[in-house]
């Protein structure tokens, strides 16, 4: 066998033992959950259940509010990615078409706001929420979590606003455009891939978040998928195979969603990362 | 005339701006002023929902709270942290576990960024599924690792042992060394996605007829990788790196789920350090000087890094 | 990227001003955030609402009597609706904090006293207290009330605990050839047992708790008691761990379970009460020192198990017996707006009928000494047994406004820097006492 042959055959194998330690926790993640609560504990554990049991699903939708979680998570992610895409866009559009005097500055804004640790703005973010009477509203995770995007949405549309050719802006300006109207008719629709590229980063950002929607909700009819699914990690009882039902479940949507789109995630940050 | 410009954005490279020369200087003025009313929304935006909050913690952090007396100690907080072997031993922590984990981000996404770039067939699907764990919440990834960890009835141990990688069950979380491991390997797992896809974007704009030219010339695949590749992803480099080292300093919500900063406070990252000396301990003045603390520290990192693109700035005016 | 170039750009449509576009923008986007950002709120039929939180109304043990006891106050109370906070025991005292700082913390909470009401979060209770006729006040022994009390004042209303026992597996006992009828009484007995009930790798006797919670500290107490050394002086302004001699022996003691005699379960660094009733489900631990409601968590887990059980007082090295019996007491926090309906809430959860049911479902021992005879209450005879190790029990937690920190942090820290052979005990205690000390100083 050629050496190079060999190389390939190495790195292959390299590559197939990284997917087998990339994908191996699902895996497990799914055989515990179809597991029945008297397998789970089997030692030596079982590849897969002997006996197929749907239990732990079956429980969480009859014992919690597994729908509501759902929608809860589904409004305040697509809420904070229409948002965060809004104001990105048009910052990303001030920054590339315009020379401003203070960009420096304001890039610097942007960077310290990616800096932040979560843990430190926890209690005044809920004093600020608690004095405009939002605790326990979308808005208020909403808010938090587009803030958290912003930074890196603005960064990534910069970059993929400035590939386009101003000439394009003049062209429709010359038109009879103004610049707003060559904003929306003629940018951005060009940008759908940078567009999307932060809307799934979004999207993600807030569907993962935990900390912030702790604190923030105290009814259950409002907490999003992380908060309900961590409240089933009680002191004494973790039914594992509940628990990583829920996982499961929690986990599906995004791996859809990413299906679909991901090539535009590709895109964005292609644009974002090398044309900047 | 042309003069060559270039900005602060990260990566950014320099372009030509002819173009903008034909302006008039009223226009330009006016221009200006609708720039930053694109800009607003956004700055308003964070004004009202970071600043307030950071000021007030900022505030808090010049008290000292001992049960319903809370007194201003102005610097004193953040004196005491000089002496303290808990934020020094946070420190170390942190910066460990920061380098240790980028630099394994690096050192699994480069050559997966590699191998998915001269894949002819199945490229997407493969990426997909290497992205599958960045997608899933912190939370619960954490807690599947947990529940893989378990000394007596998780997986890990059964395969490690059935492989003969390991003599007896190891107490993954149970052991400050081990425990530190754990928590680094559950970041690369989750980290390393994000960092292969920005390479694999940045390897899909080497041209390929620099390959060619240098496979002609007898260069080998390293040679390749080292002169030709590397060199030009150079800028995404810093600036992934920038960027990752900023969200892994960040990272709690692995570390909370998994370990809470034990045992003996081995895992404790300064996140962590925070929200135990808040919601613990009940001294938030602390925290919050901690939380500032390391808020500096990342300025000062990300300032450095901006220094680092200064030179090209610099260097495009005199020319 | 397709050339845009050549698209007709219709001018008179275009002709749309910048304030137009704009104003339509703002407009949509005010709308969809005004739609969303309404709060929701339950119906309120009610014009009051009272907020309760506490770690167990996630506990599976507990839903059912809770479920069942809010429906009844609120029928029986039509102008009073309850509102459950439900939150994991890990995130239950930051959710508490972060809502306390903003003024916003739930009408009733069941949290530690001492830490809450030194840091300004609740409300004294003397004056509903005192107002209630002396035959209700009765119910509630001095040594209960007192171990709810803060600087003089009543800060919450005793609910319910756990006493400490030790709880065997007559099966394991039995295949080790010990009487399952003389459970040991005295450390050396113990020690003997251990050793006999230990397998190395497939069964411990014991599994010794150092995890990152205050049960390891529950449970070092215990030992410490049982030797009658103490771990702190009476007023709680200094600690003793190392320098009363007898607590020094006690932990020499038990932490050399582990370090010489090698019965406990490996990775006590990571054993909490999750871990020690999971071992104890699955049959890889023979005893576990616990309170009755592990009886109700390994039974759910392995309800095979439920006839193999027999529970001992645990052993002793002094003459007096001692246990460790926690308490959970309801309080209002200081930001309650309807005190008189919480107060009647906290009457109400704490009545004999709900106190029996939390025992008889969820296996919490009753705050209220006029159940003990109750028949209902003592047809288990497990849970006679725990009843009547009460009276030698002492009160968790200790009353110190730093005790969830000390007793989950530098407790803990030192454990398990002695089990992982970090420091010898007497070094390692020692630092503690000198850095309980600093800390107790500066209060």
């Amino acid at each position: 066998m050629t050496p190079n042959r060999l190389a390939t055959i190495a790195v292959w194998m390299a590559m197939l033992l990284l997917l087998l330690v990339v994908i191996f926790p699902f895996y497990w993640m799914v055989n515990t959950s179809l597991k029945p609560m008297s397998e789970v504990f089997k030692s030596p554990p079982a590849f897969y259940p002997s006996q197929l049991s749907w239990a732990g699903y079956v429980n969480i939708w009859a014992t919690r509010l597994m729908g509501r979680f759902f929608l809860n998570s589904t409004i305040i992610s697509v809420g904070s990615t229409l948002l965060a895409m809004a104001l990105s866009a048009l910052a990303a559009y001030g920054f590339s078409r315009f020379r401003l005097r203070w960009e420096q500055p304001l890039i610097l804004i942007l960077l310290l706001t990616q800096m932040l640790p979560g843990t430190l703005l926890i209690i005044p973010y809920f004093q600020l929420m608690a004095k405009l009477r939002l605790i326990n509203s979308y808005l208020s995770l909403i808010l938090a979590y587009v803030s958290f995007a912003l930074p890196f949405s603005t960064w990534m549309l910069v970059g993929f606003f400035r590939s386009i050719p101003l000439e394009l802006d003049e062209a429709a300006m010359v038109d009879g455009c103004t610049r707003v109207g060559a904003f929306w008719r003629v940018i951005l629709p060009l940008s759908v891939p940078g567009l999307v590229a932060v809307a799934i980063f979004t999207f993600l950002l807030a569907w993962n978040a935990y900390v912030f929607a702790l604190v923030l909700t105290t009814d259950p009819k409002m907490f999003p998928l992380s908060v309900g699914i961590a409240n089933m990690l009680g002191e004494y009882q973790v039914a594992w195979n509940e628990m990583m039902a829920a996982a499961v479940l929690a986990t599906l949507p995004v791996f859809i969603l990413y299906g679909f789109l991901e090539r535009y995630l590709v895109q964005g940050i292609t644009a974002g990362a090398i044309k900047g | 005339m042309q003069i060559a410009q270039a900005g602060g954005w990260p990566g950014e490279t320099i372009r030509p701006t002819q173009r903008r020369q034909g302006w008039t200087g009223q226009g330009l003025k006016r221009e200006r002023r609708l720039g930053y009313v694109f800009v607003a929304p956004m700055l308003l935006f964070l004004f009202g929902i970071i600043f307030f909050p950071l000021a007030h913690a900022f505030w808090t952090s010049l008290y000292r709270e001992a049960g319903v007396n809370i007194r201003f100690v102005g610097p004193g907080n953040y004196a005491r942290l000089l002496d303290d072997p808990t934020f020094w031993n946070s420190l170390r922590v942190s910066v460990v576990f920061t380098a240790v984990c980028v630099a394994l981000h690096l050192i699994v996404g480069m050559p997966a960024a590699l191998f998915l770039d001269q894949l002819r067939r199945g490229r997407t699907a493969l990426r997909l599924l290497f992205l599958t764990p960045w997608m899933v919440t912190p939370v619960i990834g954490a807690t599947a690792w947990v529940w893989l960890l378990e000394p007596h009835f998780g997986v890990v141990n059964y395969l490690f042992r059935s492989l003969g990688l390991i003599a007896a069950y190891k107490i993954w979380l149970g052991e400050p060394g081990l425990a530190l491991g754990s928590i680094i390997t559950v970041d690369v797992w989750r980290g390393f996605p994000f960092v292969m896809l920005i390479l694999l974007a940045g390897l899909q704009t080497v041209p390929r007829e620099e390959y060619e030219a240098a496979s002609i010339d007898g260069a080998g695949a390293l040679q390749r990788f080292l002169y030709i590749t590397l060199p030009h992803l150079r800028y995404l480099l810093v600036v992934a790196t920038t960027l990752d080292v900023i969200n892994t300093v960040r990272t709690f919500d692995i570390v909370a789920v998994m370990t809470r900063g034990g045992p003996i406070n081995a895992t404790e990252v300064l996140p962590v350090l925070i929200f135990n000396t808040a919601f613990q301990a009940n001294r938030f003045g602390p925290a919050a000087a901690v939380g500032v603390v390391l808020l500096l520290l990342l300025l000062v990192f990300s300032t450095l890094y901006i220094l680092l693109l200064q030179p090209e700035r610099t260097w495009a005016r005199v020319r | 990227m397709k050339d845009r170039k050549t698209i007709p750009l219709d001018t008179a449509r275009l002709r749309l001003s910048r304030r137009a576009v704009l104003r339509g923008m703002v407009g949509t986007a005010a709308t969809g955030l005004a739609l969303i950002g309404a709060p929701v709120r339950i119906a309120r039929a009610a014009p009051i609402t009272l907020q309760y939180q506490t770690a167990n109304l996630t506990e599976a043990q507990y839903a059912p009597v809770w479920k069942e006891m809010f429906a009844k106050f609120e029928a029986q109370n039509p102008n009073i609706k309850i509102e459950p906070i439900l939150v994991a025991r890990k995130d239950h005292w930051t959710k508490f904090v972060t809502a306390a700082k903003a003024n916003q913390a739930p009408d009733v909470v069941a949290v530690d006293i001492a830490t809450a009401a030194y840091n300004g979060y609740l409300r004294p209770l003397d004056d509903l207290w005192q107002a209630e006729p002396a035959s209700y006040r009765q119910v509630w022994s001095q040594d209960v009330i007192r171990a709810a009390m803060w600087k003089g004042k009543l800060y919450g209303l005793p609910s319910w605990g756990g006493i400490y026992g030790e709880i065997y597996n007559k099966e394991i006992v039995r295949r080790a050839g010990l009487d399952t009828n003389k459970p040991p009484a005295t450390w050396k007995d113990y020690l003997e047992w251990a050793k006999k009930l230990t397998k190395e790798g497939q069964q411990w006797a014991l599994a010794i708790l150092a995890g990152k919670t205050d049960t390891t500290t529950r449970m070092l107490l215990m030992w410490i008691w049982s030797n009658g050394g103490e771990a702190f002086d009476p007023d709680i302004t200094q600690a003793t761990f190392a320098s009363n001699p007898k607590a020094l022996e006690a932990i020499e003691f038990y932490l050399n379970l582990d370090l010489t005699h090698r019965v406990g379960a490996p990775g006590a660094v990571n054993i909490n009460y999750l871990e020690q009733t999971t071992l104890f489900a699955q049959e890889k631990i023979a005893t576990m020192r616990n309170a009755y409601w592990g009886v109700a968590k390994v039974v759910g887990d392995n309800p095979a198990i439920k006839d193999k059980i027999a529970v001992a007082f645990s052993p002793m090295n002094t003459d007096k017996k001692v246990t460790l019996a926690t308490m959970a007491a309801d309080s209002i926090s200081k930001d309650c707006r309807h005190v008189e309906a919480a107060w009647k809430f906290i009457k109400f959860v704490n009545e004999r009928e709900w106190a029996i049911k939390r025992i008889t479902v969820s296996n919490w021992m009753p705050m209220r000494n006029d159940i003990a005879g109750d028949p209902e209450a003592s047809k288990d005879p497990l849970l006679a047994q725990f009843l009547e190790y009460g009276r030698y029990a002492r009160a968790y937690p200790l009353p110190n406004p730093l005790w969830a920190d000390i007793a989950a942090n530098d407790i803990v820290a030192t454990v398990q820097s002695v089990l992982l052979k970090r420091a010898s005990v007497k070094d390692a205690f020692a630092k503690l006492d000198a850095d309980l000390n600093r800390k107790f100083k500066e209060l």
